[in-house]
């Protein structure tokens, strides 16, 4: 991902806009392929899919370099690539193969590239919170300028973790960035029963620290207030809260029926409000890229897919000895 | 030059040694400076008991009161570890682990064997332990088993104040999470400890009394009821050889094989509850390992399946007692009743 | 007394959320905060008679809020004197969560026959009001960050005040007629402002709110306040004119010190002051056309960047009569001189 912060007045440079094109159009391949294989019965376990929400992960990485840290959710895909780490590794991980990003050990849940920052996808809804907060402390006693970002959901932010971390990273002034991505539904609830009508903005208000509130479907409204709440973190002025509004297009995991959701919510949304589309148009018609521009990137993107899949399909399991490997530093 | 301190003083010049030689420990927890941002003192308590006193001022910026918010704080030792620190983080009572076990078992402990050897997790946690302050059955657990459980952790439990320091030392360089047990009725013993640093390994045992009659495994403060029972039990004739294995995690099950190798008689003295606990642990081991050695069933002495009672009567009834461990070691021994002297 | 009146109240769940909180001093204005001022706008509105309320069916938990407001303040103990609450209906109607759910509720609204709409929100929101509205007057009612347009204003007596024009007892000189800017931008239909127009050089909507002094060309206000927090305030500080006075303003602005005939530091956001170059101005005439320099980038409608320009895009500005405001001092004073609060017969 880039590492250069955008100039002072928001505008971004032609390489930033396809770089951001590239890494949500990495996602949304990766997730639709991800969702044909598994419907093949060869992928074991279970995925999150995060298709639709991939301007969140795009706008707010890209503000961040390598030694920042990211810590995901269960659906970590988007982070993951967003954040840098390898697609071909972790499709591999995600088949269980000993060339996976994990060497198999930890499938989709559990994708993670510490070299990287990206301190793992998480089976525990709410994991990922203390984790950013300790992130913090180390900048702040190694006295260095990184920045630490959390993605929960909806569901995650009614977590006691979550409004644990949002008190403790007021309290130690940490460099954070608490994203919150409410997708409408927590598992199978959607807000209106799981939080009372609530503002998740708001909450941090009761923290002392900024909430705001975005459109998640849209990548400049992401990028612009995640770009000002990373200046914010870096500068040393606190943390925050960025609620981005967005919703899924797949299920909680796959096989998940979703007839919890309205008929034809899914069709609405891939016509009218889809990230790349939006973004795809605006930025053809401001004049600041080709199209031709965009439809290269989707070529290259669909092979590198393409291998990815393959060379995971063909890729070595670990050796069974290999259960017994990496528990510890040295016993 | 090893001089006479308390466990509790030991357990102090550990963390303050380590912070001394490594920039990235830090310290943390609820009152461990006990005043940061308070009118009065910025670290009038230096923790609950006064164990981290004086390190606030020595080290500024890396002894940190925390709100009382475990899964926040542990969380952030996982976090702090995993990305260059190594924090010792303290959860005031072992009885509080219920807030934020996630963050230590599911998260800290699994880091590295999930993401493929790839990250490491160089954190401690410091915890008080154990009954006998009549603080009830919230505040005196024994809970080491459930640690001890759990793949990629490691725990420690020292009984003595040389344990202690060596023991912490060797925790906060270790590259793994541990979960570092202090038994709050020992901080006030005393004992010869070096001044200088120095670590324990893991993994190995400490013989504290050799005999050839019956192994005795205890643990923490059960260290000293036995040595006890093992001098009055020298009066029938009956020669105890005592082990303490310091860490559960890795256990040393070598040093204890070879003893009852020896002794063919096992008694295992933990004060913890007994179903799936250290006692049941190494009796199943040594019954599958040993066989052959044994000359009589390994005996279990731990507190009885009830949490821990209030009234003083009924606490020290609770507690395996020095009478208990010795009636244990002559049914081991197959001398039946208890001698009338 | 008019039977069987009507009033619509809109309160736009999404406003006092924006960027606004990062970069400037704004704090969150919540659900449960709005919810408790339409409680109020609704008590006024029922001590002033009216029986029927409707509102948009709100999304994002504004309803619930609400619902439990009203619970709350049902079973409570009845004061010496109370008039019951008008009955709140939802309007049928699907929720998109975009702004074209306030405007389809106001079109809604309108068929229903409401006689006023309470208007519960930012300047964003009376701008999307103001553009299906017509001629039924508004009650405008500040929740938002800048609010140049609405004004802070307690619920209790706004409701009052707007019943009573609901009612038909709130005499002459309780309505305003305001000014709004008209922007047309090529072939497009004509987008409404009610305070201000601005050009800026930004090529994305990005996060809405505009917040940036730098890069903006050209500003046009329907009103020139000097008390306004936001980019109207530019204009109200350098020459101040009377709301609804007819009269608006259009300035070029400039980031060259070279070109800049003066420099104000002006307060763009609650908290944030910052400097702005004015390279000239001029006051605009009721139904005066502009055309705006060519270039490309957003235009912002009350300081949230609505529509990106493409290169080539030709932009007129106008200012055009706007929508009816209710003037709550001018109805208050008059219910004081007409004796509209006294109760017959007094209570027991």
């Amino acid at each position: 991902m880039s590492t250069v912060a955008p100039p002072e007045t928001g505008q971004l440079t032609k390489e930033q806009l396809l770089e951001a094109y590239r890494v949500m159009r990495t996602i949304r391949e990766f997730e639709e392929r991800l969702h044909t294989e598994f419907a093949t019965g060869e992928i074991p376990g279970f995925v999150h899919l995060y298709a639709g929400e991939e301007a969140i992960a795009a706008g707010v990485c890209a503000h961040l370099t390598p030694d920042d840290y990211v810590a995901s959710t269960h659906r970590g895909h988007g982070h993951a690539i967003a954040k840098g780490c390898d697609v071909k590794a972790m499709m591999a991980e995600i088949y269980g193969r000993k060339t996976g990003l994990c060497h198999g050990k930890g499938g989709s849940m559990h994708i993670a590239d510490l070299a990287k920052g990206m301190l793992g996808a998480n089976g525990i809804v709410g994991g990922g919170p203390p984790l950013v907060c300790g992130v913090g402390l180390t900048a702040r006693v190694k006295q260095t300028d990184q920045v630490a970002v959390s993605f929960t959901g909806d569901g995650g932010s009614n977590q006691g973790t979550f409004l644990e971390s949002l008190n403790l990273a007021a309290c130690w002034n940490l460099p954070c960035v608490f994203v919150i991505e409410d997708n409408g539904y927590a598992e199978s609830t959607p807000p209106a029963f799981h939080q009372a009508g609530v503002d998740i903005a708001k909450r941090a208000d009761g923290f002392g620290l900024p909430g705001v509130e975005v459109d998640g479907f849209d990548f400049f409204a992401v990028h612009e207030a995640a770009g000002e709440a990373v200046r914010r973190a870096r500068s040393g002025a606190g943390a925050s809260l960025l609620v981005c509004k967005v919703m899924r297009y797949y299920g909680h995991f796959e096989g998940d029926q979703q007839t919890y959701r309205g008929a034809d919510e899914v069709k609405e949304l891939r016509r009218t409000r889809d990230c790349l589309d939006a973004f795809a148009r605006r930025v053809t018609e401001a004049g600041a890229v080709e199209e031709s521009d965009l439809s290269d990137i989707d070529e290259s993107v669909r092979a590198l897919l393409d291998e990815a899949v393959a060379e995971a399909q063909a890729g070595p399991h670990p050796g069974v000895d290999e259960v017994l490997t990496d528990v510890y530093v040295k016993y | 030059m090893a001089r006479e301190i308390t466990y509790q003083t030991a357990i102090n010049e550990a963390l303050a040694q380590e912070m001394e030689r490594d920039p990235t420990v830090v310290v943390f927890g609820e009152d461990v400076a006990g005043g940061m941002e308070a009118p009065g003192e910025d670290d009038a308590w230096g923790g609950v008991l006064g164990v981290t006193k004086g390190l606030y001022h020595k080290y500024p910026g890396r002894v940190l009161d925390t709100p009382i918010s475990e899964s926040a704080y542990v969380g952030a030792a996982a976090g702090a570890a995993a990305s260059g620190l190594r924090p010792v983080a303290e959860l005031m009572f072992v009885d509080f682990m219920g807030v934020c076990l996630d963050q230590i078992f599911n998260q800290a402990a699994k880091f590295r064997y999930m993401f493929g050897g790839k990250a490491k997790t160089p954190m401690v946690i410091r915890t008080m332990w154990g009954a006998g302050i009549r603080a009830a059955s919230q505040h005196s657990q024994a809970l080491y088993p459930i640690f001890t459980h759990i793949p990629g952790l490691k725990v420690a439990l020292p009984a003595t104040p040389y344990d202690a320091k060596g023991l912490l030392i060797a925790a906060i360089r270790d590259d793994d999470p541990v979960i570092f047990f202090e038994h709050k009725v020992l901080y006030d013993t005393k004992g010869d400890v070096p001044e200088e640093p120095y670590a324990l390994p893991f993994g190995e045992a400490n013989i504290v009394r050799e005999g050839s009659d019956v192994t005795v495994v205890a643990l923490g403060r059960m260290v000293s009821f036995a040595q006890e029972a093992a001098e009055a039990l020298e009066d029938d004739g009956i020669d105890c050889e005592i082990i303490d294995p310091r860490t559960t995690s890795p256990l040393d099950e070598d040093t204890i094989l070879e003893s009852v190798e020896n002794t063919g008689r096992l008694v295992v003295v933990d004060e913890a509850s007994p179903r799936c606990g250290m006692a049941s642990d190494i009796a199943a081991r040594v019954a599958q390992d040993a066989f052959a050695d044994l000359k009589a069933p390994p005996r279990m002495v731990t507190a009885p399946h009830t949490p821990v009672p209030f009234s003083p009567v009924l606490e020290d009834a609770y507690v395996p007692t020095v009478e208990s461990i010795t009636a244990a070691v002559r049914e081991t021994a197959g001398a039946g009743a208890p001698s009338a002297a | 007394m008019a039977q069987d009146s009507r009033v619509g109240i809109v309160a736009n769940p999404a406003s006092g959320r924006d960027i606004r909180r990062l970069v400037a001093g704004a704090s969150v204005f919540g659900n449960a905060d709005k919810a408790g001022i339409v409680l109020r706008v609704l008590a006024g509105l029922g001590a002033a008679g009216v029986r029927t309320a409707l509102m948009m069916p709100a999304f994002d938990g504004l309803s619930a809020a609400l619902e439990r407001q009203l619970h709350a303040h049902a079973t409570a103990e009845r004061h010496h004197g109370a008039a019951p609450l008008p009955s709140l209906e939802a309007l049928p109607m699907p929720l998109t969560g975009t702004a074209a759910d306030s405007v389809r509720a106001v079109e809604l609204m309108r068929a229903a026959g409401v006689s006023v709409i309470v208007v519960l929100g930012g300047d964003g929101t009376h701008r999307v009001v103001a553009k299906a509205c017509g001629d039924i007057p508004l009650c405008a009612l500040s929740t938002g960050t800048n609010n140049a347009f609405p004004e802070v204003r307690e619920g209790t007596v706004a409701g009052l005040a707007a019943g009573l024009v609901a009612t038909g007892r709130a005499g002459d000189g309780a309505l305003r007629r305001e000014l709004a800017l008209a922007v047309e931008l090529g072939d497009a239909e004509p987008e409404l402002a009610l305070v201000d127009v601005i050009l800026s050089a930004e090529p994305f909507t990005g996060a809405r709110a505009l917040w940036r002094g730098s890069g903006v060309s050209e500003l046009f206000v329907a009103c020139a306040n000097p008390s306004a927090v936001g980019f109207s305030s530019i204009a109200g500080l350098l020459q101040p004119l009377p709301r609804a006075g007819g009269r608006g303003m259009h300035v070029r602005l400039t980031d060259d010190p070279a070109e800049a005939h003066l420099v104000l530091r002006v307060p763009l956001a609650p908290g944030l002051l910052a400097a702005v170059g004015v390279a000239g101005f001029r006051t605009l005439e009721l139904g005066e056309e502009v055309a705006t320099a060519p270039g490309s980038g957003c235009l912002a409608l009350d300081g949230e960047r609505e529509i990106e320009r493409r290169p080539g895009e030709h932009v007129t500005v106008r200012l055009v009569p706007g929508p009816l405001t209710i003037d709550v001092d001018a109805v208050m004073r008059h219910a004081a001189r007409v004796n509209a609060t006294r109760m017959h017969p007094p209570p027991e």
